[in-house]
Parts: C-alpha cells; sequence; structure tokens
C-alpha cells in the first residue's frame, strides 16, 4: 500500500485500472470514492453501448438498428448498473459487509473503465478492418471483460473486507438478487398499470353515468 | 316507363357487376412476390414469374383414350393424373416425362403438351439385345412409380429411369421401351438387411451412375454403377447438434454398452430430393420442418458439400422464419430441388407451396406461387394444395401438384427476364454490360438488393472502390469486405507521407514530454530532500 498516494479524485478510475490488486485498498485508505467521477463513467457506459450499436463498422455490425429504439440500450446499461449497485448493497449489508450504498456505486464504476476502454477501441478498429483480422476485435473485446470482471471482484473484496471466496459467493447471490428486484419492478409496473386502468375505467363509467 | 326504367336499371347493374367480375378476373396473381431485406425481414417485391397456364389429364387428351380393359374406378381415375409424384424434361428435346402414380404409369409429351405427342407408358418390354433378362427382370409393368430421370450419351442413346417404388426397383429402359437394367435391393454386407428398398427418387450422372433415394436410408443415397453393382452410399446428412444430441454424447461416456444399445439413436434425416447440373454436381435438398442443417448441398463428386457455412457465408434457404398464421404454424419444407441450364436453383417448398429461385451462389432472386387457402382449395390459378415435384425448362418453371392433379405452368415475367439477363452477364464476367439492366432492375424495384450487389461489383471491376462500398453497405458482407481491402490500400497509398508524419510527431512528442517529466520529478525530488 502507497501512503503518499495523493490524487485528484478523477485520477482513482484509472489508478485502480492500472493496479487491479492493491488499487482498491489504495482507494480505500484514501476515500478516494467520487459520485461525479462515477457518474460520469456511468453515463459514458450507456452512451458507448448506444455507439457500439450505431458506429461499429459494417463488417462486424450485427445489431438490428433498423429500427432503433433507446430504451433497451439505457436499460441494459444505467439501469442494469443501478440494480446491480442496489442488489450488492441489499444483500452485502445482511452479509458483514462494510460498503456504504456510496462506496458500492464508486467502485463498481471505475471497474467498469477496461470495458469502456476496449468497446471505444472496438468502435474504431471495426471500422478500419477487413473480416479476417476480425481476430483483434475479439481480443480487445474479450480483454476489457475480463479485466473489467478481475477489478469488480477486487472492488468487492475490498469495499467489503472479504475473502476471495465470500467475495464470489456474494456476487453470484447479487446476480439473483437483480434478477429479484427487476421481477418484481416488472411485477409492480403491471400491477400499477392495471390500478390504473382500473382508476380509468370506473372514471368514464361515471362520465357516462352523469352525462345521461 | 317503370318497365323501362326498371330496365334500364337492371343492365346498368349487369354492366356494373360485369366490369367488377372483369376486375377480379384480371387480378393479379394469388401471391405478392417478396424478397428478403438485410435484415431478414421480408419485403415486398415484383413477381418474376406468373402463371402461364395449368396443364391436367384432358389437356394432354388423357380422357379422350380408350381404358377398356381397367375396372370401371381405375377407367375414371385415369382420364386424368393420379397424384403425379415427379416431372422431368429433357433439356434437348423439350420432351416432358410425367410419373402418374397412382394410375401406375409414365406419361412423356412434348413441351406444348400437345395431345397428338402424348404417349403413355403403362407396359415396359423384354431387351432384345440381352434375353437372358427374361428370367432376372420379374415385372414389365409399374407399381406405384414415384421418380424418374433421363440420361442421353453423347451417342444419342437414350435411357429412362423409373424409381418403381412397389416393386421395389429402378427400371431403366431405352426408348423402345426394352429393359436395359434393373437396379434391386442391394445384397451387399453393407446395406442393412432389416431396411427395405422402395426407391422414391432417381438421378443418373454422366457416366451413368444411378443415385437413389430410399426414405428409410438415412445414410445417404444409394449409389449404383452403371451394370447394377452397389457402389455405397453417397451424401449423407450431418446430425444437426441439438441439446438432446449432445446430452447423448455426455450420457455414452458414462452408459454401459447394453444401455447404449437401447437409446435412442439420433440418426441424419434423410434425403428427400436431388438433382444433378451440368457440372455433374449434384444437390440434395431436405424435407424437414425442424432442421437448419443440410436444408440444400451442392455435393461434389467426392461428395463433399460446397454450400456450407463456414467463415462468414451465410446460405439461407426457404423462408427465414417459421411464421404463425390462423393457428398454423409456416416453416419452409423444400422436398424439391431444381438446377437449370444457367445454374439457377429452383427449391419448392411443400408447407407454403412456394418456389424459391436462387442463383448459383445461392442468392435468393424470386418467390412465387402459394398454397390455397381452406376453403378456395387451390382452385386458384397459382395456387396449390400439396406440391412434389419441380422443374425448369427455357425459362419457364413447371410445378407438379399431387392433390389438384395438375401441372402449372410458369413464364418469367419481364421484370424477371431483366433480372436473369443481368445475372447471366455477370456471370460471364461482363460486369460494366450487367451495370445497364441492374440500373433498369432497381428504376422498377429500388429494394431489390440482388441489383445492388451487381452494380457494387461492377464499381469495384471499375475499381471505383467507394461507390462500390455504397452499394454493398447492407446488401453484401462478402463485397463490402472485398471493395474495402482494395479502398483501405489505395487509401493507405495515397496518404502515407502524412500518416508517417503524423505518426512520428506523436512519437516526438511523447519523447520530449516524458524527458520533460521526468526532469521535473528529479527536481521535485531535490526540492523534497532539502
Amino acid at each position: 500500500m502507497r501512503f503518499d498516494l495523493d490524487l485528484p479524485a478523477w485520477k482513482w478510475p484509472f489508478y485502480v485500472m492500472r493496479h487491479p490488486f492493491e488499487g482498491y485498498d489504495d482507494l480505500r485508505w484514501k476515500k478516494g470514492y467520487n459520485m461525479k467521477v462515477a457518474w460520469v463513467i456511468v453515463i459514458a457506459f450507456f452512451i458507448i453501448s448506444v455507439a457500439s450499436a450505431q458506429l461499429t463498422g459494417f463488417l462486424f455490425n450485427d445489431t438490428y438498428v433498423k429500427v432503433f429504439n433507446i430504451v433497451p440500450y439505457f436499460s441494459s446499461s444505467i439501469i442494469l448498473f443501478l440494480t446491480w449497485v442496489v442488489g450488492n448493497w441489499s444483500l452485502c449489508t445482511l452479509f458483514d459487509g462494510e460498503g456504504t450504498m456510496k462506496n458500492i456505486f464508486c467502485v463498481s464504476a471505475y471497474a467498469l473503465l477496461p470495458y469502456l476502454f476496449s468497446e471505444v477501441i472496438v468502435i474504431i478498429a471495426s471500422n478500419f478492418l477487413l473480416r479476417t483480422e476480425g481476430g483483434f476485435i475479439t481480443f480487445f473485446r474479450y480483454l476489457g471483460i475480463v479485466w473489467s470482471v478481475v477489478l469488480m471482484i477486487s472492488a468487492m473484496k475490498t469495499v467489503h473486507q472479504y475473502s476471495i471466496p465470500k467475495t464470489l459467493v456474494a456476487m453470484l447471490f447479487t446476480i439473483v438478487a437483480m434478477v429479484i428486484i427487476l421481477f418484481l419492478a416488472v411485477l409492480l409496473l403491471t400491477l400499477f398499470q392495471q390500478v390504473f386502468v382500473f382508476g380509468y375505467s370506473v372514471y368514464t363509467e361515471l362520465m357516462y353515468r352523469f352525462s345521461i | 316507363m317503370s318497365f323501362m326504367k326498371k330496365l334500364a336499371a337492371s343492365v346498368l347493374a349487369a354492366a356494373v357487376s360485369l366490369t367488377a367480375l372483369a376486375v377480379t378476373a384480371s387480378a393479379d396473381e394469388p401471391y405478392t412476390g417478396y424478397n428478403y431485406d438485410w435484415w431478414g425481414d421480408p419485403i415486398p417485391s415484383q413477381n418474376g414469374f406468373v402463371v402461364d397456364r395449368v396443364v391436367d389429364g384432358s389437356d394432354l387428351g388423357l380422357d379422350q383414350r380408350d381404358y377398356s380393359d381397367q375396372t370401371s374406378t381405375m377407367q375414371e381415375q385415369m382420364k386424368n393424373f393420379a397424384e403425379p409424384s415427379d416431372i422431368f424434361i429433357d433439356q434437348k428435346t423439350g420432351k416432358i416425362y410425367i410419373v402418374d402414380s397412382k394410375n401406375n404409369r409414365l406419361i412423356i409429351t412434348d413441351e406444348n403438351f400437345s395431345p397428338d405427342n402424348t404417349k403413355i407408358i403403362t407396359e415396359l418390354k423384354y431387351s432384345s439385345i440381352f434375353p437372358e433378362s427374361r428370367s432376372t427382370v420379374k415385372n414389365t409393368k409399374f407399381k406405384a412409380p414415384a421418380g424418374v430421370y433421363v440420361r442421353t450419351n453423347t451417342d444419342g442413346y437414350t435411357l429412362i429411369y423409373v424409381a418403381d417404388y412397389d416393386n421395389n426397383r429402378v427400371v431403366a429402359f431405352n426408348e423402345d421401351l426394352e429393359i436395359d437394367m434393373e437396379y434391386v435391393r442391394p445384397s451387399s454386407d453393407v446395406y442393412d438387411a432389416n431396411v427395405t428398398f422402395n426407391p422414391k427418387k432417381v438421378i443418373v450422372d454422366s457416366a451413368f451412375n444411378v443415385y437413389v433415394i430410399v426414405p428409410s436410408i438415412t445414410q445417404g443415397a444409394v449409389q449404383f454403377s452403371a451394370d447394377g453393382m452397389f457402389n455405397g452410399y453417397y451424401g449423407a446428412n450431418r446430425v444437426e447438434a441439438t441439446a438432446e444430441v449432445i446430452a447423448q454424447q455426455f450420457w455414452k461416456l458414462i452408459y454401459t454398452r447394453d444401455q447404449i444399445i437401447a437409446m435412442r439413436r439420433s440418426v441424419a434425416i434423410s434425403i428427400a430430393n436431388m438433382d444433378i447440373d451440368d457440372e455433374g454436381f449434384i444437390y440434395t435438398v431436405t424435407e424437414n420442418k425442424t432442421a437448419d442443417t443440410d436444408i440444400l448441398k451442392k455435393l461434389n463428386p467426392a461428395g463433399t458439400n460446397i454450400f456450407i457455412n463456414l467463415g462468414y457465408s451465410d446460405y439461407t434457404y426457404g423462408d427465414y422464419a417459421t411464421r404463425y398464421y390462423k393457428g398454423n404454424n409456416y416453416a419452409s419444407a423444400i422436398t424439391d430441388v431444381d438446377v437449370d441450364t444457367q445454374g439457377n436453383i429452383y427449391l419448392l417448398d411443400f408447407a407454403t407451396g412456394r418456389v424459391f429461385q436462387y442463383t448459383d451462389e445461392c442468392d435468393l432472386l424470386f418467390i412465387f406461387g402459394t398454397k390455397g387457402f381452406k376453403n378456395s382449395q387451390g382452385t386458384q390459378k397459382g395456387t396449390f394444395r400439396s406440391v412434389s415435384a419441380v422443374e425448369s425448362y427455357k425459362g419457364k418453371v413447371y410445378v407438379v401438384d399431387n392433390i389438384k392433379n395438375s401441372i402449372t405452368v410458369f413464364r418469367q415475367t419481364e421484370f424477371g427476364s431483366i433480372v436473369q439477363n443481368a445475372i447471366s452477364l455477370f456471370n460471364e464476367g461482363l460486369y460494366d454490360e450487367a451495370k445497364e439492366p441492374w440500373e433498369e432492375v432497381l428504376r422498377r424495384d429500388a429494394n431489390y438488393w440482388l441489383a445492388y450487389i451487381g452494380l457494387g461489383n461492377a464499381y469495384l471491376n471499375q475499381n471505383d472502390y467507394a461507390t462500390a462500398l455504397d452499394y454493398f453497405y447492407r446488401t453484401s458482407r462478402a463485397g463490402y469486405n472485398r471493395a474495402f481491402k482494395s479502398f483501405r490500400i489505395e487509401f493507405i497509398r495515397a496518404n502515407f507521407t502524412w500518416m508517417l508524419i503524423i505518426v512520428l510527431v506523436v512519437i516526438l512528442a511523447l519523447i520530449v514530454l516524458s524527458y520533460i517529466n521526468k526532469a521535473r520529478k528529479k527536481k521535485k525530488a531535490k526540492g523534497g530532500s532539502q
């Protein structure tokens, strides 16, 4: 651990990216959590997922953008991320995790950085490469994902002060928790919609009655 | 006065209804031509083929013939086709051979289906050259024949091959109806003892090797040499790697021998039909609604599939997706294949009654024909009830329906002939000459994606890579890849100096920056120690 680190807030994500194992310890020690930086990364995550669908070169682009709809991209980036944070927080507070909601949000967002970089590289490279050179694209894509996953494990381990096995189990159950949250959210939405439809039909019925 | 009024009104009404009738009668085909766009969505397209005529037994004069030797039910049945199952057209002479399965006969006619040139073959003769064949050939009549093929050798000697389903044989005879050869169930050890030999379809290659499709055999077509020797199997389908098959592979590692034998065996789906082109390539189709593998195969003489999805080629056959409509699932079940002299491939879809026309590279050209709705029962021209065979001759396409008992002849539209012209110019390597017809195609149908590929190739041939890229964008990945390769090389060549300068400047800047940084750090460290 380096005690002489004195980084500005925006440099922390890059620092943890370059130091996957002790970077988060330094971050925790120096309290480098910054919500603004984290939000910038999360919004960049959303923008890059849209860009990946729209700007990836024709030879490597398999997305159906004949009819472009922003909602799936929004829910598969920002909403997914928020669900991860909420799910992880609600699980780990019950299991002796030390991270607060803010901490979890920040470290998770910082862990996304390598993935975002690899996506940008892929988007740019896909406009210059031929199909036969597609190996580079695949390589960068997987490199980014693996790096981000390693960072995420390290982040979870540090922010909750868990052992490695406990971290992995917690992450697995976070995914389960996410599924449950999304399920309940959809349920709630449908329920509210039905309540609304019920209220509206009562209203129209009354209007018909009174208009006679 | 009132009478006159009434008369006038009724005349008017009659005239109106007549014109209305005329309008509906002159309406277009019962199907709308369509094609698939880059996204795999069906988009309407111009018809490439329209109905020319519908032929049944009375057109051939079958109802005028004398069937007094038959039973009364057969007499009635023989006045028309009864479940015709196959058609073959000799591309040189224009002779049409129709297998009239339920009537146990073969009908030979000319390209105009004229009654005078129609011959009905119900019985064959023993060979005058090989008198000993009298003892080996057991039957001179057909019994539920199912397939026919004709092959003429270089000396002009023609042999007609009929897959005689219920007689368990393929019989070959010459134009004088003398039996030349009989291909029967092989006695070889390779041939499974439990499997019957009911030939459904037959084709013959230029060396007079005979390929027989037997529905109960999944190892491929049964191959005979010209002299009747069993040569083995040809062109077997692969087993599709479904979850069940993979699971079975896993259990086989654990199970004992007896348990493995008791397991349900996963076997490939048998070939439904085949055709052979002028170059000797054999095309096989598989009629299965669920399988995606080996729907159409183009086999070289070694039995290797050329139309195989490797790398980024993506061949698709029939309708792309299963459609659910009014309580029925429609997925393509390709039941017959035909290759014409230009190399166009025709696939006949049993499920929807559609014919899919492809180029020799398997690019979709036109879709035509349809299945009749339940109440009309396919009585309308161009609709079918149960299609069984497709054949093409001189730009016309012949489709046999074995419930309607008729043959529907489609002719090419003007649009279809423009497309065909462009393709044949393109195949001859006349890319620039093909530009004109392709542009005409786009004027008539701006959605016709093959025209974009054709124009892209034309511009690529003129080394106009940027325009070629525009045409290939979202029409062809292979074409785009080819154009982009040249485009990129040209771009780098043109701008190499600039790129080199930029790279050098960046490297220089990095070196200078790191030098400055180091100096600053040194200064800082010095300051800190003091």
